[in-house]
């Protein structure tokens, strides 16, 4: 399955359903999308590296707490982060390392990604999740 | 999905769903709305998640929402559910991620026709001086202790410092710090994220907004809050930043395993909770008045510098500005209150998601000189359209947990909001009326007019349904969006 994002219509806040092939795949996806959201994600210089460890007791919690994490990284050090390599992935702990740096301009604030309408579960191709974050 | 052939019109304007609409239901479910408003709400899932609220544990009389009721995540936006504090539960979902967002507002001693000529001087004083916007940290840089205090302190505690009155404590919710803060109770990644925010605006529906008082609907109520016919006013709404956005995200995750732990069965993760009387309850309600504190201090310290500019534009010309609180209130939080209900007095904690408290006169809450009149009730329209300042009923704690509307509320997302029109249209606009207008074109397009309800609309329900009294309505001459 070719990873997409489809924009979910959400009176007041944002949402996506992610299409992907693997976890993997699917985690990076979802990350890159909420990121392009909050800034402006072409040409980030990569200035930094950060190192995310996460657990959860499912995959779908595993989705939420990488991407708060996400968020926490961004809003202390004012990065993006384009670039993800995978330590470990299972359905409940996550370890990664991912690469990027100041954007030249941030749209808005994300205040966090919630378990409101959650879910990742198998497609025919691949993976499908769905997300809810607060703006 | 719920239609109106599921309600019942128990008044005017409002509509009830019984609890046997759906077997998990504890009690009904109330919407205050006239007909255009409640045919908004049922075109998202914004009464679905009303229902889901009268799932909760330990959930009293009825859960409501307001006619600014709109979709959220886990309860709408406008919703108001009270839990009995003996064997209900405290839900981090249903207060929100921005805790004790809210909205002061102040008097001044000058005309606006005074200032009218002044409005590009102000605004660009206040733009250059007031942090806002994404990524921009503030002035104040909280040491560890100097954090803990605000969290526990609140208000008051800032004034001690020199930023602000005596009296400005007296003119907020909870005198500006809410009882049972715990610092501890509080991360340190929330900590940290908060440690350069207080006295930022933020971003999104955030504002600070110089507006004029065009109609007055009670004179007594009006002149008790010291406000009159052509007022220059100002207008502040901004909430916990990113350290209350934390202890949502820490409490919405530490609570998911406290559900299985006490056999609470949920209709959506987002309304996760723990009984009030728990551990993880009382950790929760402890953050939560830590984040409602923070928030307080940063709506008091965005005061304190926007008082500074303007008096440093207006007082060489006109000499005393008079820029005094009227209140400052809150629309994202959850309280202990008591409420007689069938006949005895229950405590119970009333959770307010886009929905602002209420008291009527007589209430002990209130300062000595609103006492007799009620709490004064901010109600912010959009950007470009008018606000409202209306006064507290007794028949509030009758019908709604003394609660009524926050805004105008939603009816169109973000994004098509955004391919509607581009943000310089809207600031175009916007001038072409006559309202000055800071801020950058994304925001701008997403927080348009068109964007929102009627706000008209919304306080002519709340109005006529008792749950709040008109008292002044104002309109825009320059805001400033983060």
């Amino acid at each position: 399955m070719k990873a997409r994002v489809e924009h979910v219509e959400h009176t007041a806040d944002l949402a996506f359903r992610v299409f992907a092939g693997s976890l993997g795949e699917l985690f990076a996806t979802t990350a890159q999308a909420m990121f392009q959201q909050l800034a402006d994600t072409t040409a980030v210089a990569t200035t930094a590296q950060r190192h995310v460890a996460v657990e959860a007791p499912d995959r779908a919690s595993l989705l939420v707490e990488w991407l708060n994490e996400l968020l926490y990284l961004h809003e202390i050090h004012g990065e993006v982060y384009t670039a993800y390599a995978f330590d470990e992935l299972t359905d409940q702990a996550l370890r990664a390392t991912v690469s990027g740096g100041k954007p030249k301009q941030v749209y808005t604030i994300i205040k966090g990604a919630t378990y409101h309408n959650l879910s990742v579960r198998q497609a025919p191709e691949g993976l499908v999740a769905t997300i809810v974050f607060d703006v | 999905m719920v239609n109106k052939k599921d309600m019942e019109r128990v008044e005017e304007y409002c509509w009830e769903i019984p609890k046997s609409y759906r077997s998990d239901m504890r009690v009904p479910a109330r919407i205050y709305a006239d007909d255009a408003l409640l045919e908004a709400a049922l075109q998202d899932r914004s009464v679905e998640q009303l229902i889901n609220t009268a799932c909760l544990p330990g959930v009293v009389k009825y859960v409501l929402a307001m006619p600014d009721i709109h979709q959220g995540y886990g309860p709408p936006i406008g919703g108001v559910a009270a839990m009995n504090v003996e064997d209900g539960v405290i839900s981090p979902g249903a207060v929100g991620y921005d805790i004790n967002c809210g909205v002061r507002l102040l008097r001044s001693n000058l005309e606006a026709t005074q200032i009218k000529p002044l409005m590009d001087e102000l605004m660009d004083a206040l733009y250059n001086s007031v942090p806002s916007g994404v990524g921009r940290g503030g002035d104040v840089h909280l040491s560890g202790r100097d954090m803990d205090n605000v969290l526990e302190k609140g208000v008051p505690w800032l004034v001690s410092r020199g930023y602000g009155r005596a009296e400005d404590a007296t003119y907020c919710e909870e005198q500006g710090a809410l009882a049972g803060a715990r610092a501890s109770a509080v991360s340190p990644k929330a900590k940290k994220r908060g440690s350069d925010q207080l006295g930022t605006l933020g971003a999104g529906n955030h504002f600070v907004e110089i507006g004029e008082v065009v109609e007055v609907f009670d004179e007594q109520a009006a002149q008790r809050f010291g406000v009159f016919m052509g007022q220059m006013v100002l207008w502040i709404h901004s909430g916990s930043r990113g350290l209350g956005h934390q202890v949502c995200t820490d409490y919405v995750r530490a609570l998911q395993s406290a559900v299985s732990k006490y056999g609470i069965r949920l209709p959506d993760r987002e309304l996760v909770c723990a009984p009030v009387d728990s551990p993880e309850g009382r950790d929760y309600v402890a953050a939560m008045a830590c984040a409602a504190n923070y928030a307080w201090g940063n709506r008091q310290l965005l005061m304190h510098r926007a008082r500074e500019v303007m008096e440093q534009v207006l007082a060489p010309r006109f000499g005393s500005v008079g820029l005094r609180l009227v209140y400052d209130i809150a629309h994202n939080i959850a309280k202990m209150e008591e409420f007689t209900i069938d006949g005895r007095t229950v405590k119970v904690v009333v959770h307010r998601k886009g929905a602002t408290r209420s008291f009527g006169p007589g209430n002990r809450a209130l300062p000595s000189e609103y006492r007799d009149i009620g709490q004064p009730v901010l109600v912010p329209g959009d950007m470009g359209t008018a606000s409202y300042l209306l006064v507290g009923t007794t028949e509030a704690a009758v019908k709604s947990f003394s609660s009524t509307c926050h805004g105008a509320g939603r009816v169109m997302s973000r994004h098509a909001a955004t391919r509607k029109m581009h943000g310089r249209e809207v600031q175009q606009q916007l001038q072409e009326q006559g309202i000055v207008v800071r801020g950058p074109w994304k925001g701008l397009a997403e927080e348009a007019p068109y964007a929102y309800k009627d706000i008209d609309r919304v306080v002519n329900v709340v109005h006529e349904a008792g749950l709040a009294r008109k008292v002044a309505r104002m309109v825009p001459l320059g805001v400033m969006k983060g």
